[in-house]
């Protein structure tokens, strides 16, 4: 998009039909606007507005006896159909979810797993970001090259790698216990445990950290981190100063590209998880599958999208107002 | 960047977190589409839905000569994966393996065609203790392929040292027991299977939906859980292999194929695996119809050509599947055979129990007590 695009983007629509010498030129370019965005908007209304909607309705349905959902109209009576089936509308998938408080505690778990691994990738990743933005040119776009690299092989693949890594015979398992043993601590198991889980989310993660972090460091002009020396800032000033609060909006789009994901994710708690790692993900996953009572999977999906529009439009109030800040 | 764009490109990166979705979603349908496009009747080609590594290699090279066509395979991994997929309007599958359980859902909703078992003189092969099952009384619509149980696998030389039983479902319920083996165990993350194991530990039947005894089974599990690792579904297999696991409840063929990687990898110990004595779940696959097939000329040759009792038993050889065929046990490697675990005595198998399916309401309840299990 060319630059004249941005700012009449930016500065509103009045502005523009002021100018009229350019009318025209202005309809051109929202004729180009719209072939750039218009095929990426149907395939969003498509594929992810009504989808939606199908879960909505989903939610006030009955779920049929064989999985799926029971009809809307009362069925034609046939042998197949059992006795006192319900039908139509309902709000009963609401109320098993409000009946009990175990949904919301596997909310709030799934939260603070999310909150945490957001948390250990923003300080792990943000000193590799600095890094990056801050090394010769040549060498940058190879460390970003590093950075992507791991996606070069599966998901699943690399999280299977995990279990031999932190598996009970391995090597790291039998340093680390025989640094408890000398302490007379005794033996702990690395995997299968919220600690496992934890790990594989943050590897998982980590370079959606990284990513936006180094797209922002990178554009940060080196003149204000000398001005701030020159006007007497230490080394921690100039950071704390001037290079955090320019950072923050990298820092709150990486926040919601690792803590989105993260909330929904079930197959690093299924395969790194113990006993009692269960996620909200792999309940939603085992409405559809196991216990196949679709209406009370999309009351979960719905209260879960929820939860992550209220946290993408926080996450987006804060960076504005970050930035806000910066402005006055 | 203005404020106004920058909250965009927040929500454009939300937004793009969804392609990946997406696009799985579009090629699961288009797959969908191509099975209902390619069997056209006048292709010699025979669909067959069926389990991951379910059918021997060698069995569809001799079936595809037999019959002059190609067979053609989609794989599942549960029972709940190939429903859903059914559900979702996947078609023209000519065969389908299910559990009982799942084969009694598709009767019920009318998806299959009965058999023609004029067609089907090997069906005599059969062991009659595998017919009449109670969801398809007179074996209307179905055919056993193979079973398997739900058992126990263990690291013989460790639980022989630590003189732990294993003909019995308490060790994997009872402290006492379990706190030898503590974190060298695992489970099923299966809500049925568990909960059958529990339930007939308690004397009950695996299909008992009391929700007083529900309660007790789900107290055995509670108490039990802190001892257990986790929740394994198909890690076990390599964990038992590699001796990280000492104990799990588990399938009769993964268990049979941890056996055979520990002896490959020469670990120095041997995997065992034995049935309770209190019973246990038996998962017999049938061979049914799907109502949307369009050749069912062949679908009645492969079922009567893997009732022949050579073709029966090279998955049997394979696997280590139970077999219900008479006329394969001939034609299976003895070491198989003769393992009590997987061809149980007839007093054995009196205790052995199918699942039924449970109906809606009982589902959601079952669910919460697993989530409730869980999170204690």
């Amino acid at each position: 998009m060319t630059k004249k695009a941005e700012q009449g983007r930016t500065e509103g629509r009045a502005e523009e039909r002021a100018e009229v010498g350019i009318k025209e030129r202005t309809a051109r370019q929202r004729m180009a606007k719209f072939f750039v965005a218009g095929p990426p908007l149907v395939f969003l209304t498509v594929f992810f507005v009504v989808p939606s909607l199908i879960m909505i309705a989903t939610s006030f349905r009955f779920p049929g006896e064989f999985g799926g959902l029971a009809p809307i109209a009362a069925p034609v009576v046939s042998a197949h159909v059992s006795q006192g089936l319900e039908y139509g509308f309902t709000l009963e998938a609401y109320q098993f979810f409000f009946s009990d408080i175990l949904y919301a505690k596997i909310f709030l778990k799934s939260f603070a797993v999310a909150a945490a691994t957001t948390l250990i990738c923003l300080v792990m990743a943000y000193p590799l970001a600095l890094l990056i933005s801050r090394s010769k040119k040549h060498l940058r776009n190879l460390m970003v090259l590093l950075v992507v690299l791991p996606f070069a092989s599966n998901f699943l693949i690399r999280i299977y790698a995990w279990m031999i890594i932190l598996g009970p015979e391995s090597g790291l398992s039998y340093f680390i216990n025989a640094v408890l043993g000398a302490l007379g601590i005794t033996p702990i198991t690395l995997l299968f445990s919220p600690f496992a889980v934890l790990v594989g989310m943050v590897y998982v993660h980590l370079p959606f950290m990284v990513l936006p972090l180094y797209t922002n460091l990178e554009k940060h002009d080196p003149a204000l981190l000398d001005a701030a020396q020159d006007l007497g800032a230490t080394r921690w000033q100039r950071f704390w100063r001037v290079t955090w609060p320019l950072s923050l909006p990298g820092v709150f789009s990486g926040a919601a590209l690792v803590f989105i994901p993260v909330l929904g994710m079930f197959a690093v708690p299924d395969i790194l998880g113990g006993t009692g790692d269960i996620l909200i993900g792999n309940l939603i996953k085992d409405q559809f599958l196991g216990t196949r009572d679709w209406p009370f999977g999309s009351v979960l999906a719905i209260m879960l999208t929820l939860a992550v529009l209220a946290i993408a439009g926080l996450a987006a109030w804060f960076a504005r107002s970050a930035v806000g800040q910066r402005a006055t | 960047m203005s404020i106004r764009a920058s909250a965009r490109t927040h929500l454009g990166a939300i937004l793009l977190f969804l392609l990946p979705a997406l696009i799985l979603f579009t090629t699961g349908c288009a797959r969908q589409d191509e099975s209902e496009a390619v069997p056209g009747r006048g292709e010699n080609v025979l669909h067959l839905f069926n389990w991951n590594n379910y059918i021997a290699p060698e069995t569809v090279r001799h079936f595809e000569k037999f019959c002059n066509c190609k067979l053609s395979q989609d794989y599942y991994s549960d029972n709940e994966e190939m429903l859903a997929k059914l559900a979702a309007g996947a078609t023209g599958y000519d065969l389908i393996v299910p559990t009982g359980n799942a084969m009694d859902t598709l009767i019920r909703q009318g998806a299959l065609r009965p058999l023609d078992k004029s067609l089907l003189p090997n069906l005599r092969n059969i062991n009659p203790a595998y017919l009449e099952t109670v969801f398809d009384p007179g074996n209307k619509y179905s055919v056993p392929y193979a079973y398997t149980l739900t058992l126990l696998g263990f690291n013989e030389e460790k639980i022989r040292e630590l003189e732990l039983p294993t003909d019995t479902w308490a060790i994997i319920f009872e402290p006492k027991y379990l706190k030898k083996i503590k974190g060298r165990v695992t489970v099923l993350d299966s809500q049925r299977e568990l909960m059958a194991a529990a339930l007939k530990y308690l004397g009950y039947s695996v299909n008992d939906t009391d929700e007083e005894h529900w309660k007790q089974a789900a107290e055995l599990i509670v108490r039990a859980k802190p001892y257990w690792a986790a929740f394994s579904n198909t890690s076990y297999i390599k964990e038992l292999a590699v001796g990280n696991l000492w104990l799990a409840h588990g399938y009769s063929n993964d268990m049979f194929q941890a056996a055979l990687d520990a002896k490959k990898t020469g670990r120095g110990f041997t995997i065992g695996y034995s049935t309770p004595r209190e019973g246990a779940v038996l998962a017999l696959d049938s061979m049914v119809l799907q109502r949307s097939g369009n050749r069912p000329d062949l679908a009645h040759q492969f079922i009567n050509f893997m009732l022949e009792g050579r073709n029966s038993a090279e998955l049997t050889n394979l696997i280590g599947s139970g077999n219900p065929n008479m006329d394969a046990m001939q034609y299976i490697r003895p070491e198989i055979a003769n393992n009590k675990a997987i061809f149980p005595d007839p007093e054995l198998l009196a205790r052995l129990e199918m699942l039924r399916d449970l109906d809606r309401k009982q589902r959601r309840s079952l669910s919460r007590l697993w989530t409730e299990i869980k999170l204690r």
